[in-house]
């Protein structure tokens, strides 16, 4: 019987590990508890033993290749009776047991706030059940509240089921009618609004946030929270570099390089962050200073299935058009396949993404905190301009910028996309700087 | 007998060497050879058991574990002195001492498959459930000690807590209340060299454990841990003077952990090879070995074959709590309260859609 061993979380929430060393090949017969691999995870360096005895069919992976928690790495042949043949199959799944475990009647008493006759629990704050409705939960079926509160609203042709109590356990009280009513009709329609229903066999489906996505989002809520984002705007004939990128493009894809278009911006963008420091420069509140970075790391956006990642060219200014093309091509590669160590995603000093390449011609960029600015390339077009007073056609390339408010003027963005422009537009100079 | 070991002079109670040569002066063996020979095949069966743990949950077949590897001795002392009547508060690095208890070792895997329900330990009424927060158990122990005195009920409380559970508050609150009602309890400090990574130097500035019993008026030994028959001797002597009713003792039991903290801890991050191989020399089980060897009583026994016999008697152990039912998410809230609070049945509902939602996306 042919079994799956999948790699399995050895160290409380590990997502991945990377192989360091296979103890067994193809063909080789393995005895249960017998080491198959070496791993390193982000917690320890262990040895993986067979849950099985068998002999090896397959081994997924080579040494240094990452491999996620819950992939298979290895293929036994076991000889196998019927029962241990089913328990194999139970131990690939072995969660499987736990989704019917919400039972349908008890679904309806969760979240409901008890009458005062079903039990003699209070909390001390009432904190937890006024948080309840944004939950989700299914609304309450009968609400706590004072006698003359039920009648006043009685009185007044109210819902009391529709009005918040802020008594204790939730009760509504006199006020809460009062106030209910002075809010009016909007307010009361806005509490109609069917809630998400969590129940899961609904047309709702709630996937957990990996690892990866619960880093995204708290770096964009903290960039957001923690600077002052201003945008502006702007976009550029870029002809000449059309036709440079043109002349060279098919001697260097004979060497194995893709030119394209964004070492060239790289290197504009270097050119004017030395003539504008601020940009590339790092707010410091606690000591109430600012610091400006000498080397300029740019980090670069990578659209990959599991989300965006931004791998940092170090010393960008030190290295040529071509050397960023390949430099590029690396870390992008590497990103798609999840490779890049910690170090290639760290420090950097300005960012830009060029989103372009997928679509969409102006954006608002995040700012990557704590940096103070990102460059956002749109997508390149032909338009109609003017030129010397007759309309031709523009390869026109449009470019957005957001930068921290707090440290950035207006007026020096403004300036810095004037060099920045500049450099694409008449591309040479960027070499004769 | 122990007067002469002073914790203020650092004086170690030690009855052989780590080439298992008595050098105890005037020491007379108080085992029968069948019990020492028991007490050899108990310290192995407890190795193999906690090797074999460590390799279950390394094929994902079990959760996070805390390995006992070189501190048998104390547990298989421990487990020799201990008498139905009396209570044993864990922490969480006894194996042997559990067992010796009446837990099961199905019911061991059981809990560190994360089944809750299994601390029940249903064949071991005096055995308290593990004690993962740090020294907390210590206060259960006093009370424990307290409540057997007061009641005038037999028995004694084992308390155990590593090197770096000395510095939880709890410790000293537990050690002070013991000491002030004279309460039967005996500490032991199993002073493994480190909390997690923490080394013991680090740790404390008394010149070791057992001193700080001293400061609350608790008659203190420090013994070497990894050698069984000093551990036997102490903790027997501990055990009488707290059923004569001469209060609390505390025992500092020198040893090396020798895996890693957990199975989530990598240990040659903050310790080097040569440090693991100085304690090597000294290993309990090596050390016992030598001793039995040198009166001749190990003929008849074959490592391999014992060895062997346990792993047989092990994994089928482990099987039963791969059979035994799954912990239910439910019960992680039902237990706490009578009635289950709105607050917590809105975090049950969330697990639940979390669960679902986990369950479709495989």
């Amino acid at each position: 019987m042919k079994y799956l061993f999948k790699f399995p979380d050895i160290g409380e929430g590990l997502t991945e590990g990377k192989i360091f060393k296979w103890y067994v090949e193809k063909g080789q017969d393995v005895k249960a508890g017998d080491p198959l691999v070496e791993m390193e995870t982000d917690k320890v360096v262990a040895d993986i033993p067979s849950p099985k005895s068998g002999t090896v069919i397959k081994t997924y992976g080579n040494i240094g290749d990452t491999v996620q928690v819950g992939s298979v790495i290895i293929e036994l042949e076991i000889a196998g009776v019927d029962g241990e043949a089913a328990q194999a199959v139970a131990q690939e799944k072995p969660a499987g047991k736990t989704e019917h475990q919400v039972e349908e009647k008890n679904f309806g008493v969760v979240g409901t706030i008890e009458s005062a006759g079903e039990g003699a629990y209070l909390p001390s704050s009432n904190e937890g059940l006024q948080s309840m409705p944004e939950t989700g939960a299914p609304a309450p079926r009968k609400v706590l509240s004072t006698p003359v509160a039920r009648a006043m609203a009685k009185d007044r042709g109210l819902d009391i089921n529709q009005i918040k109590g802020t008594g204790p356990a939730g009760r509504v009280t006199k006020k809460d009618v009062e106030q209910h009513r002075g809010a009016g009709a909007i307010f009361a329609a806005s509490h109609k609004a069917p809630l998400p229903d969590f129940h899961p066999t609904t047309l709702i489906e709630a996937v957990p946030l990996t690892q990866m996505r619960k880093t995204i989002a708290k770096n964009m809520l903290l960039s957001k929270q923690s600077t002052a984002h201003m945008s502006v705007m702007d976009e550029v004939e870029v002809g000449e570099l059309v036709a440079l990128r043109d002349k060279y493009k098919a001697k260097y894809a004979e060497q194995g390089i893709k030119l394209s278009y964004l070492p060239f911006i790289i290197r504009a963008a270097i050119l004017s962050l030395k003539l504008h420091p601020v940009l590339n420069a790092e707010l410091d509140m606690e000591n109430e200073q600012i610091v400006y970075k000498k080397y300029y790391n740019i980090g670069i956006a990578v659209d990959t299935p599991e989300g965006l990642i931004v791998p940092v060219i170090k010393h960008a200014e030190s290295k040529s058009v071509i050397e960023l093309a390949n430099e590029l091509a690396d870390l992008s590669a590497r990103a798609q396949e999840r490779k890049l160590t910690l170090e290639e995603l760290r420090t950097g000093s300005f960012t830009i993404t060029s989103y372009g390449s997928i679509g969409g011609y102006f954006g608002v960029p995040v700012i990557n905190y704590p940096q103070v600015a990102i460059l956002g390339i749109g997508r390149l077009s032909e338009k109609p301009i003017v030129r010397d007073g007759q309309i031709v056609i523009g390869k026109m390339l449009p470019i957005s910028m957001s930068v921290d408010h707090r440290i950035v003027d207006g007026a020096e963005v403004a300036r810095f996309m004037n060099d920045f422009l500049g450099f694409l537009k008449d591309p040479l100079t960027m070499f004769l700087e | 007998m122990f007067e002469t070991y002073n914790p203020i002079d650092d004086k170690l109670y030690k009855v052989i060497d780590n080439a298992g040569k008595v050098v105890l002066k005037g020491w007379n063996n108080p085992l029968t050879d069948k019990e020492l020979i028991q007490a050899y095949r108990d310290m192995l069966y407890e190795r193999t058991a906690d090797t074999m743990a460590v390799n279950f949950q390394r094929q994902g077949r079990m959760g996070t574990y805390p390995p006992n590897l070189g501190q048998e001795a104390i547990h298989i002392a421990s487990a020799k002195v201990i008498a139905k009547d009396d209570w044993v508060v864990p922490a969480f690095r006894e194996l042997g001492v559990y067992l010796a208890a009446g837990a099961s070792l199905m019911e061991i895997f059981w809990y560190y498959k994360g089944n809750e329900n299994a601390s029940k330990f249903a064949g071991a009424p005096h055995l308290l459930p593990i004690s993962v927060p740090i020294a907390t158990q210590l206060l259960h122990a006093s009370g424990l000690g307290f409540s057997l005195k007061y009641k005038k009920e037999k028995g004694v409380v084992f308390a155990y807590v590593g090197d770096g559970g000395t510095s939880e508050g709890d410790f000293h609150e537990a050690l002070n209340f013991a000491a002030v009602w004279q309460a039967p309890v005996i500490f032991i400090i199993q002073n493994n060299q480190y909390a997690i990574s923490m080394p013991v130097r680090q740790q404390t500035r008394s010149i070791n454990m057992a001193v700080k019993g001293i400061a609350y008026g608790i008659p203190s030994v420090k013994a070497d841990g990894n050698d069984f028959l000093a551990m036997y001797d102490v903790l027997s002597y501990a055990k009488k003077q707290a059923s004569a009713g001469n209060g609390p003792f505390l025992v500092e039991a020198l040893t090396f952990r020798r895996g890693a903290h957990t199975t989530s801890d990598d240990p040659t991050r903050y310790r080097t090879k040569e440090e693991e191989n100085t304690w090597l020399t000294g290993d309990p089980l090596n050390r016992f070995k030598s001793f039995l060897n040198k009166k001749g009583l190990l003929k008849t026994l074959d490592d391999k074959s014992l060895e062997e016999e346990y792993k047989l008697k092990i994994t089928k152990e482990f099987e039963a709590a791969e059979a035994a039912p799954e912990y239910k998410p439910d019960e992680v809230f039902a237990t706490m309260f009578e009635q289950m609070p709105d607050e917590l049945k809105r975090q049950k509902h969330a697990y639940e859609s979390y669960l679902a939602g986990k369950e479709r996306q495989k």
